[in-house]
């Protein structure tokens, strides 16, 4: 099969048959397949009939297509990605302006219904609100127009799955996720992070590749192989969890020693993705493991509810409850106390003046239905 | 309605009444061994104040907090649907009517209560089953309790594997806007809680002695004395 196009492609990189079937074996890892699936993953991704992809960016840093891409060597990830019909791509095409549009323009015209819409970035919820438009066009037209006509839609990045940081409050731009900007979107996958993992996107479309079919998505719309399991649960740092070995402060000894981060605001147990096995920069290490708490990138509303990063409970109305709230609780908690022991030497006072008043009953008939059937 | 006359040579006017049903006393102690359990795990979970010095190993003070609280919390969970159900099923006094200040009569009495207990008033309001200031300050906290439930059952969901049956929680999270804000008000909850414990452990002893009407020993026996003005 090395007349394959990606084959040729592959040792003209200097990348060997050997490190291919590597990669689609490390796929198969990311994508829990069973042993074996490999070779059906090698097959799917050589061949020469690959699906057309267009990669939307709207209110988004690139953040995504920088993780796509990476900054390091090329690997066989990005020479499948390459490989494959990315017909648009503001970023990366050479081309600009209008010629650049013309050929969105083409391709959604000439593959109604059959090419893959990639959408990074949130969608300005007002079309007149003159946010973000490209060529003139608003991007809830262009969202509207280009994700409604696709086979399927990638949502990549937290921006796109959730809205994101241009949505935190106040949301200036009323910043939408592709799914609220697109109502009834089609085969929306949502791969959300800061930014989307490009292992776990390239694992996406390699299973697409392979199966033909979409991988089983969580209450998000997003792939149980990347999403279906917590930080927390996947963290090496989690048996000084579960002992009780907490960081106190930045550089203390527990932190030398790569104890859990629990007490300096990760979210891990609150978030969904793979990083504790995947990793990052290619498997070079993740957050984590270089001693910084997860901040909870991949979650809805990130940006409102994980902050501040280095508190395990948001604050409220600027009061930092991690150290308050307890404080408060076992305030009050004593207040009531004693006011209760106050109160006692009220009643005893009260009593000490004569026996207590009971209320008479009402006359019957008078009584409602509660009464009613009181027995005497 | 199921009285019962006293046995000869007790007080000749006061009538020993089955009031709290086994399940409703059943109920009431498993939330009151639940939550003792809960609030105790729940602290540390939430303010982690025991370092364990050595290897990792060779502990598992959080792992064994965090799975008593898991499991005090189907405890809690099922006495406190036990409570609901009777709240249905069950006699007069366990009603949910008895809950709420639903009829006028019991709006007037809910004053007089509140009268009562500020000293601004020496008349007491002597109720078989809950006065109405206690019925719904009762109602309160079991709306604590399911926001306890819907925050915790909304965390669980994370440790939940795809296909678990606790994945269904999950309608919840969006409610609270995230999981740290469920948990902010879970660890509230606690605190609202036991605020409420100390003011619940203190009425009925006051009352007791206030009224001689056994309103303390009734959650262990089942029976309050009639007085023949008290309303039912
Ligand atoms: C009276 C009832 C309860 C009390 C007082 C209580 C108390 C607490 C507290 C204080 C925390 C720590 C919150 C923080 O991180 O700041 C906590 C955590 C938690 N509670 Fe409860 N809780 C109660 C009931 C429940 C119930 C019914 C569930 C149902 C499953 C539950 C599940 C959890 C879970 C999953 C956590 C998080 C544990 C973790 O992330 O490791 N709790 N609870
Ligand atoms: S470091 Fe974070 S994710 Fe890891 S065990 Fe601790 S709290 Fe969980
Ligand atoms: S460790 Fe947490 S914050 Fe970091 S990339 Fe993973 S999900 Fe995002």
């Amino acid at each position: 099969m090395a007349h394959t196009r990606l084959m040729r492609e592959l040792q003209r990189q200097g990348v060997s048959r050997r490190e291919f079937l590597t990669f689609c074996a490390s796929m198969a890892t990311v994508l829990g397949l069973p042993e074996g699936s490999a070779a059906a993953i090698a097959k799917a991704v050589e061949n020469e009939k690959r699906p057309i992809l267009v990669w939307l960016e709207f209110q988004d840093c690139a953040g995504n297509t920088e993780s796509f891409l990476r900054a390091s060597h090329p690997t066989v990830a990005d020479l499948v990605l390459d490989t494959i019909s990315l017909n648009y791509h503001e970023t990366l095409m050479a081309a600009a302006g209008a010629q650049a549009e013309g050929v969105l323009d083409e391709t959604v015209k000439q593959n109604k219904g059959n090419y893959i819409a990639l959408v990074e970035g949130s969608i300005p919820g007002d079309a007149d609100s003159g946010y973000c438009c490209i060529g003139g066009r608003s991007a809830l037209d262009i969202a509207r127009e280009v994700c409604g006509n696709a086979a399927a839609t990638i949502a990549v990045g937290t921006c796109a799955t959730f809205g994101g940081i241009p949505a935190a409050r106040p949301n200036p731009t009323r910043a939408l996720s592709v799914a609220d900007a697109v109502p009834g979107v089609r085969n929306l996958i949502n791969m959300s992070a800061c930014p989307a993992n490009a292992e776990n996107i390239t694992a996406l479309i390699v299973y697409y590749l392979t199966l033909k079919q979409w991988p089983p998505l969580d209450r998000y719309r997003r792939p149980l192989f990347a999403y279906g399991k917590s930080i927390h649960d996947g963290c090496e740092r989690r048996a000084h969890f579960d002992a009780g070995q907490y960081v106190e402060s930045w550089g203390d000894e527990a932190h030398r020693h790569g104890h859990c981060l629990y007490k300096m605001g990760c979210k891990g147990p609150a978030t969904s993705q793979n990083c504790p096995n995947v990793g990052w920069n290619e498997h070079t290490n993740w957050p984590i493991g270089c001693g910084h708490p997860c901040i909870g990138c991949a979650e809805p509303n990130f940006w409102d509810v994980m902050t501040p990063f280095y508190q395990k409970l948001p604050d409220v109305a600027g009061v930092n409850t991690d150290r308050w709230l307890d404080t408060v609780g076992v305030g009050l908690t004593g207040a009531v106390a004693a006011g209760v022991v106050v109160h006692g030497i009220g009643e005893v006072m009260r009593r000490g003046r004569g026996r207590l008043v009971v209320e008479e009953k009402p006359a019957a008939g008078k009584g409602t239905g509660e009464q009613a059937g009181a027995k005497k | 309605m199921s009285a019962v006359p006293a046995h000869a040579g007790e007080h000749a006017m006061l009538e020993r009444v089955y009031i709290w049903e086994l399940p409703v006393r059943l109920a009431h102690w498993l939330l009151f061994f639940s939550i003792v359990t809960l609030a105790v795990t729940g602290f540390y979970i939430g303010h982690p104040f025991i370092s364990a010095p050595g290897p990792a190993s060779a502990h598992f003070i959080m792992g064994r907090m965090r799975s008593v609280h898991l499991y005090a919390s189907i405890v809690f969970t099922l006495a406190a649907l036990v409570r609901v159900y009777w709240a249905f099923a069950g006699n007069r006094y366990a009603r949910w009517s008895q809950l709420l200040p639903v009829s006028l009569e019991r709006w007037r009495s809910f004053r007089q209560a509140f009268l009562f207990y500020t000293f601004l008033s020496r008349q007491s309001v002597d109720y078989l089953g809950h006065n109405a200031l206690a019925g719904l300050t009762y109602a309160g906290i079991f709306a604590v309790y399911f926001v306890m439930m819907a925050t915790g059952f909304a965390l669980y969901t994370v440790y939940a594997p795809p296909g678990s049956p606790m994945q269904w929680f999950g309608w919840l999270i969006p409610l609270f806007h995230g999981l740290p804000i469920a948990r902010l008000i879970h660890h509230i909850g606690m605190w609202v809680i036991l605020v409420f414990a100390v003011a619940h452990v203190y009425f009925p002893v006051l009352y007791a002695l206030v009224e001689r009407n056994g309103v303390f020993d009734s959650i262990f026996s089942g029976y309050k004395f009639k007085e023949p003005g008290s309303r039912e």
